[in-house]
């Protein structure tokens, strides 16, 4: 019985004596994944980044309706003209209750913001009408109303076509 | 003594095949992704001016009509609806073009189909000042029957730095006519702000 019981292991340690050779026969290959992970992680990165940077904002701008109907009747004391020349030069103007309006002052892009936000203190119901030449860059105008939207104030702003009127006063005044 | 300690230490083999997996399925996705938005919309490429973020609204993601305005003051009228450009430019890859400056002539028309030097390959249709507000019309209702209704139909105005406002006025007008008095201009975030 004793032997017994010791034969039978040493046979089954001879079977797997045998199996551990064949094993041995099959080449095992380990890779290390590390650098191929890094490199993977990096495209990942760049991806993700390249993806998501290139979310643009908008500048949301609401035109009154072309009606004829609800043309709205403005004091002329409440409104700020600003006049662009075509060499980008930004004058304001405030209208005065008779109907006239002031001299236009020269007023510097980096005084934009706080030109019109004491002016609005000075009048809450300020209401600002641009007139932009047509020769003028597109991203200028996107930094005036991007400095109007800055400005702490309700923005209440439309757009106006510049005549020839208004280019003579703009020239007048320096151009 | 040696062993001992080589024994103490515990070699940790830590598997990275399925993180791997998970990884690159990452991978793909975003390469098609990143490959589809570039091919959908064969870029017609204008450099964004840079605005200051005053308020949190982001771009709608669909239904929108964007104009895009180049150096040379071409408008390129395109949907996001490739149906709705089936239905009315006749090509679901089709582009409006409409030149609103009567002062120049259109690049596109006088290099030979060309646009900022480069060739471009999609189906453009030329419009005028009629047609264009015509189009506009006409995609609102495509766009709206398309979606069932539903659509909130923006248009998104894609404006070179360099582009004369002169041509955005022209557009303000149509916008104007049209009665589509809602619109968005494109720009990109200032990086840094001089404050």
């Amino acid at each position: 019985m004793a032997g017994g019981g010791f034969d039978a292991p040493e046979s089954g340690g001879g079977l797997h004596k045998q199996k551990k050779y064949k094993k041995g026969k099959k080449i095992g290959v380990r890779i290390d994944m590390t650098p191929m992970v890094d490199v993977i992680m990096l495209l990942l990165t760049f991806f993700i980044l390249t993806t998501t940077l290139n979310t643009p904002q908008i500048m949301q701008i609401n035109l009154p309706k072309g009606d004829q109907e609800d043309k709205i009747k403005v004091d002329m004391g409440n409104v700020l003209y600003i006049r662009v020349s075509e060499n980008e030069n930004v004058y304001f103007s405030s209208g005065l209750s008779d109907g006239s309006e002031a001299e236009p002052v020269k007023v510097s892009f980096i005084d934009m913001k706080k030109k019109i936000e004491s002016l609005y203190n000075a009048n809450p119901n300020l209401l600002i009408l641009l007139k932009f030449d047509r020769k003028m860059k597109y991203s200028s105008m996107v930094d005036i109303l991007d400095e109007i939207n800055k400005a702490a104030i309700e923005k209440r702003y439309s757009f106006m076509k510049m005549e020839d009127a208004d280019k003579e006063i703009v020239t007048k005044a320096g151009g | 003594m040696k062993k001992a300690r080589s024994i103490k230490k515990p070699g940790v083999n830590i598997d990275m095949t399925p993180l791997v997996d998970v990884i690159m399925l990452l991978l793909t996705f975003f390469m098609l992704v990143a490959t589809f938005k570039a091919e959908s919309t064969e870029a017609i490429e204008v450099k964004l001016p840079e605005s200051v973020v005053t308020d949190t609204t982001k771009l709608p993601e669909k239904d929108i009509m964007t104009l895009t305005i180049t150096k040379a003051g071409d408008v390129f009228v395109d949907v996001d609806n490739y149906k709705v450009k089936e239905e009315v430019f006749g090509s679901s890859v089709g582009i409006g073009l409409y030149h609103p400056d009567s002062t120049s002539k259109s690049e596109y028309e006088t290099s030979g189909g060309k646009i900022n030097g480069k060739p471009f390959n999609r189906p453009v249709t030329i419009l005028d000042k009629e047609t264009f507000e015509k189009t506009l019309n006409d995609l609102r209702r495509a766009l709206k029957s398309q979606t069932g209704g539903k659509s909130d139909f923006r248009i998104v105005l894609k404006g070179d730095l360099d582009a004369q406002y002169g041509v955005v006025e022209d557009l303000m007008d149509s916008f104007k006519t049209t009665r589509n008095t809602r619109f968005a201009l494109v720009t990109d975030v200032k990086s840094s702000n001089p404050e």
